[in-house]
């Protein structure tokens, strides 16, 4: 087969399992379905190997066009490149694990086929999304990840207890996408209006080889139209309260959807666009990009020391991590941004399934202040989430700690202060996943008798993705490892990315020296270590436990309730709306328009009603006014006119 | 002719039909019309030239040409016309009014009229046709309508009334000057730009009337609430059409002149309805009022569109005038279903049919997101291409317009979830019947198909398009 249909049959097999199941899955047996949704998921990701083995030039598949104007073009077509097949890799890869994981997660849900066919669809979209070859195709699957993230996240709208506040997480989550669209939108139309065209490769060429160089205040205008898009897919500030109340969504869809894939999707808008970041005039994006990535990564990991819902941690820590990407792209570091989203993808991933599977043996309790010495209960789990925790706090030679070093070396050569921020952020990572590690797992079990009779471990269809996103999170740093540890592997996946895709291979390296390659992962590993240390001491040693959410104060009240950012936005914005509305449809609407309207009528009415008056029908009075209307005749030509 | 005679028939017939019989023979009409119809599309389908239906050749002393014809902009109304005619007769086929002779007769009637204003090409004829459409939809308002129906009907009357003055008034004051009150004299006539003018703006109070544009629109939630379910369908799915269809058909090649100085005005409360309106649909609990607001955004954004008269603005209006009709019917639909079986508009009054109901709970989700133009809906790239349109023309008009992203988002979900989503207040729910299904169903598909490819929209009224255009430029130059 060749590259063309390989591809096409990797988009369309999701979208054949979507079908199936949307159709027949009501019929069908549950493993039957389930089997259908993760079996597509295999064979694509397999098929997206066999291209990514073979790929040797970026190659264009056309399909057809949606508009075709004389003016401009939208085509249906695909880009095959290193960039957009890494993510595809991704996105087959860690779905297939989640929906296997899924299955068994999921197995006593009533809405069964109908999860593994938003499941489906929500595949079919990312790949739309990343393989798309203009931004019409991105915004497209930008769209499509949009609704299937609402009715995921919404999934248990029924739900006695939850149902309410379920669907009500999944309307912000999409109102708050919209709004990051709209930019988006407006970036498109900018890149429209400038290029005339949405296709990457022709954009590229105009930028790249024709050097076509507009003026510095439409480059900032555009790139900060697809950031602020970026924004609220990606959840920075001032976007991102959505993906916390997005984790009322079943834990697996979580996992891919508000973890490892479409979260990512904002980072993968900037790399795709890294031509326009890097001409003059970008280069205020990418400084607000910075100090935005930095600030939400930092209040990000305020608000995770507090939280006491498993997966509510693992959501800030999310937006946190984001946070860390976007200031790598700030400073240009798009391979790096690529290496850590990469490997997010595998511990966040593992995280969330992880924290699913002790959601599953705890019968459905989130609360870590229930939990306690999980570790005996549930030992694949725990050992897995472990390896999770240490890969995402930067242990020493997993997989976080060589992406985040990357990340750090380039601020490093970027700007001391960002440097020391961005350390001090992955300081706190390192401390509230150990926070989270030692309640959960370790010290009593503090929940009720009921549950701990009910705890168990997960069948082998969910254990088994965990493994697997273990042996990855582990080993997933030789991807892209400095050259320090020989040359042979060293930036594998710098080489890779800039082989095929459009742009990257222009942009400068960053040149460490071994000695300051040494120093800077000492220095992380050192702070790891600080945190795991200090960690076990107040958790296990101490055996201390978070406080009952009335018994706060100071700082701590203040990341339990989120820096209140949510009443911020409440009183700033909806609440006014709200008002507008309300003032509109009872003021302006009754009181004025319509008020007018039969005011107009009242007066026809009145007219008449003066009318009626005259004609009394007494004959002496028509008489009357016949005389005053003659003397007034005579009065007017005799007098008046003359 | 048998494309405007078959509903005249259908309408006088359906007097004498037995009234067991009577839904069937209305559905038959309208497939009838709705084939007819497609196989003069097929047919034309990639020209410009216009097809004669009537040429009397002949003007009548008060200048009535009588002409009758169509070209693809008109075709392609006609084939939205009978398309959404049959839907509305498919999903009324289980209620009571199906078996009513004076309410067949009437929405036949409804659409020998909508017919008519689509293949005018005489003033005056253009006018009666227009006029006509009014008594079916009042009719029907008045007979089967809600309790506090007198009220808003008159304002409705009056609205209207006074807007259809206003437009004959232009119509006579350009034929003063004109051969004929054909379609191409009236064309011909030059105007200064004052007399140009008071012209557009007669047509354009008429038109935002109906449409209708901020300000003129509060005749329209009161109507459309108290109106039977069909009656609204037939007020926002068609009525409004022929709206914006006059706007490219008459109101903007008729008085040209004026378009520098009435673009601006009238973009600009577009552009306050979209957003305005928008607004008001975030709060309230009467599900049809705010589907009714909801309407007035979007038809803002279409005439917004429309107003900026080239091509490429044209073809997207038209592509988003169809998804509007699909959407409308749809929504409806859904509001119609709802009231029917719980006997309120109200929304706190409803809550938890996903579950009860999971056919309509699907379907309803499936108009919802057409709605609020996801991918796959033809909404997407009409929404897309007018908003880009917009966004030319002015930037900050672009960026405001597209609000209608977010607030469409927040009304929509809003009303969709307080009614389908929570726990259920009530114990059972019907849930679809088969042709309630069907209407959904095919909206399903079309607009589903529209949203893949929509050029075959844009390849069947382009060259229409700019034929019309170009007769608007060259009645622009002679006059310079």
């Amino acid at each position: 087969m060749g590259i063309n249909t390989l591809i096409l049959t990797v988009l369309a097999l999701p979208l054949f399992g979507a079908l199936i199941n949307g159709v027949f899955g009501k019929r069908l047996p549950k493993i039957v379905v389930g089997s259908i949704a993760t079996i597509v998921m295999f064979i694509a990701f397999a098929l997206a190997l066999t291209i990514f083995s073979s790929l040797h030039d970026s190659v264009k598949v056309h399909l057809y066009e949606f508009v075709n104007f004389e003016s401009f073009k939208l085509n249906f077509s695909l880009q095959v490149d290193a960039l957009s097949i890494w993510m595809t890799l991704i996105i087959t890869g860690v779905g297939s694990l989640i929906h296997l994981f899924s299955m068994g997660y999921m197995s006593h849900d009533k809405g069964y086929y109908k999860f593994f066919t938003y499941l489906n669809v929500f595949v079919f979209s990312m790949l739309i999304l990343v393989l798309g070859s203009n931004y019409f195709m991105l915004f497209f699957g930008w769209e499509g990840v949009g609704i299937c993230s609402y009715l995921l996240i919404g999934f248990h709208f029924s739900d006695l207890k939850k149902g309410v506040a379920n669907s009500v997480a999944a309307r912000k989550a999409f109102i708050m996408n919209r709004i990051g669209d709209l930019a988006l939108l407006i970036g498109l139309f900018l890149i429209l209006a400038q290029f005339g065209t949405l296709e990457y490769t022709e954009l590229a060429d105009k930028i790249l080889v024709e050097k076509i160089n507009p003026s510095k205040w439409m480059m900032f205008g555009i790139t900060i139209c697809l950031f602020i898009g970026a924004t609220g897919k990606s959840a920075q500030i001032p976007l991102f309260t959505w993906l916390p109340d997005a984790m009322a969504g079943p834990t697996p869809v979580s996992a891919l959807i508000h973890a490892a894939t479409m979260v990512t999707a904002g980072i993968f808008l900037v790399v795709r666009s890294n031509f326009m970041f890097e001409l003059p005039g970008a280069d205020l994006t990418k400084e607000i990009m910075l100090y935005v990535g930095l600030a939400t990564s930092l209040v990000a990991a305020f608000i995770a020391m507090r939280q006491n819902d498993i997966k509510k941690v693992l959501a800030y820590s999310t937006v946190s991590q984001l946070g860390f990407i976007f200031v790598s792209l700030g400073m240009g570091g798009y391979v790096a941004a690529m290496f850590h989203v990469t490997t997010h993808a595998f511990f966040k991933a593992l995280l969330f399934l992880g924290s699913g599977s002790v959601i599953h043996a705890m019968s459905d309790e989130q609360d870590i202040r229930q939990m306690g010495g999980l570790k005996k209960y549930i030992p694949i789990t725990h050992i897995t989430f472990l390896i999770g925790t240490l890969a995402i706090a930067g242990f020493p030679f997993l997989s976080g700690f060589f992406s985040k070093d990357e990340i750090l070396a380039h601020a490093l050569s970027h700007n001391i202060v960002v440097y020391i921020l961005l350390a001090f952020s992955a300081l706190l990572t390192a401390i509230y996943m150990f926070r989270l590690y030692f309640v959960v797992f370790h010290g009593k079990f503090r929940g009720t008798d009921e549950v701990k009779h009910h705890l168990h471990e997960s069948p082998l269809n969910m254990t088994l993705p965990l493994m697997v996103l273990a042996v990855l999170s582990v080993i997933g740093g030789v991807l892209n490892i400095p050259s320090l540890f020989g040359e042979g592997m060293a930036h594998w996946m710098t080489h890779f990315l800039e082989h095929t895709t459009l742009g990257l291979s222009a942009i400068e390296h960053l040149h460490l020296s071994n000695g300051q390659v040494i120093m800077l992962m000492t220095s992380a590993s050192v702070l790891t270590l600080i945190a795991l240390v200090v960690s076990y001491i107040v958790y296990v040693k101490k055996e201390s436990t978070p406080a009952s959410d009335d018994k706060i104060t100071g700082w701590v009240k203040l990341s339990a309730n989120k820096l209140y950012f949510d009443e911020i936005y409440n009183f700033l914005f909806v609440k006014p709306l709200e008002i507008l509305s309300s003032f509109g449809n009872k003021f302006i609407e009754v009181t004025l328009l319509n008020k007018s309207v039969y005011g107009f009528a009242n007066l026809i009415g009145k007219s008449g009603e003066l009318v009626r008056k005259w004609q009394t029908g007494i004959v002496s009075s028509y008489i009357l006014w016949m005389v005053f209307g003659i003397v007034g005749l005579v009065v007017y030509y005799i007098i008046i006119k003359k | 002719m048998e494309l405007i005679l078959i509903p005249l028939v259908v309408a006088i017939l359906a007097c004498f039909v037995p009234k067991q019989m009577l839904k069937y023979f209305s559905l038959a009409g309208a497939i009838a019309s709705l084939v007819v119809v497609s196989v003069h599309a097929l047919a034309y389908c990639g020209s410009s030239h216009f097809v004669t239906l009537i040429d009397p050749g002949f003007i009548t002393a008060f200048g009535l040409s009588f002409k009758m014809a169509y070209d693809g902009m008109s075709l392609f109304m006609l084939v939205l016309t009978s398309l959404i005619f049959l839907l509305i007769v498919l999903s009324n086929f289980n209620n009571e009014t199906a078996s009513s002779k004076k309410f067949v007769a009437m929405i036949f009637l409804m659409l020998f009229a909508l017919n008519g204003v689509f293949t005018s090409m005489d003033g005056m004829v253009f006018y009666i046709f227009w006029e006509i459409t009014l008594i079916p939809v009042f009719l029907i308002a008045l007979w089967y309508g809600a309790e506090n129906r007198k009220k808003a009907l008159m304002k409705f009357f009056i609205y209207t009334f006074i807007g259809s003055l206003a437009m004959l008034l232009s119509l006579i004051a350009i034929k003063v000057n004109a051969a004929s009150f054909a379609h191409s004299d009236l064309m011909a006539v030059e105007l200064s730009s004052k007399a140009a003018f008071w012209i557009m703006g007669g047509f354009f109070l008429a038109f935002a009337i109906k449409a209708p544009i901020f300000p003129f629109h509060t005749w329209q939630p009161d109507t459309y609430t108290v109106s039977p379910m069909a009656g609204t369908m037939l007020l926002s799915a068609l009525m409004l059409k022929m709206a914006l269809y006059g706007m490219v058909r008459w109101m903007i090649p008729l008085a040209p002149e004026a378009m520098e100085f009435m673009l601006p005005i009238i973009v600009v409360l577009s552009l306050i309805g979209i957003v305005y309106t928008a607004i008001l649909a975030i709060k309230g609990d009467d599900i049809k009022r705010i589907f009714a607001f909801a309407s007035i955004s979007h038809v803002g954004l279409i005439a917004a569109g429309i107003m900026l008269f080239n091509k490429d603005a044209l073809s997207a209006a038209f592509l988003q005038m169809f998804n509007h009709s699909l959407v409308a019917i749809g929504l409806f639909l859904a509001a119609g279903i709802l009231e029917q079986r719980l006997n309120t508009r109200n929304l706190y009054e409803m809550g938890g049919i996903a579950k009860l109901a999971p056919k309509f709970g699907f379907w309803f989700a499936v108009i919802g997101f057409a709605s609020v133009s996801v991918p796959f809906s033809s909404g997407f790239i009409g929404e897309f291409l007018l908003l880009k349109e917009l966004y030319e023309y002015k930037w900050i008009v672009g960026l405001l317009a597209g609000t209608t992203l977010v607030f469409g988002a927040v009304y929509t979900l809003r009303a969709y979830q307080l009614s389908m989503f929570g726990p259920a207040k009530i114990e059972s729910f019907i849930d679809l019947s088969w042709n309630e299904w069907l209407v959904f169903f095919v909206l399903g598909i079309v607009v589903l198909a529209l949203g893949l490819f929509p050029q075959i929209v844009f390849d069947f009224v382009g060259p229409s398009i700019e034929n019309l255009m170009e007769s608007v430029e060259l009645s622009k130059n002679i006059v310079k």
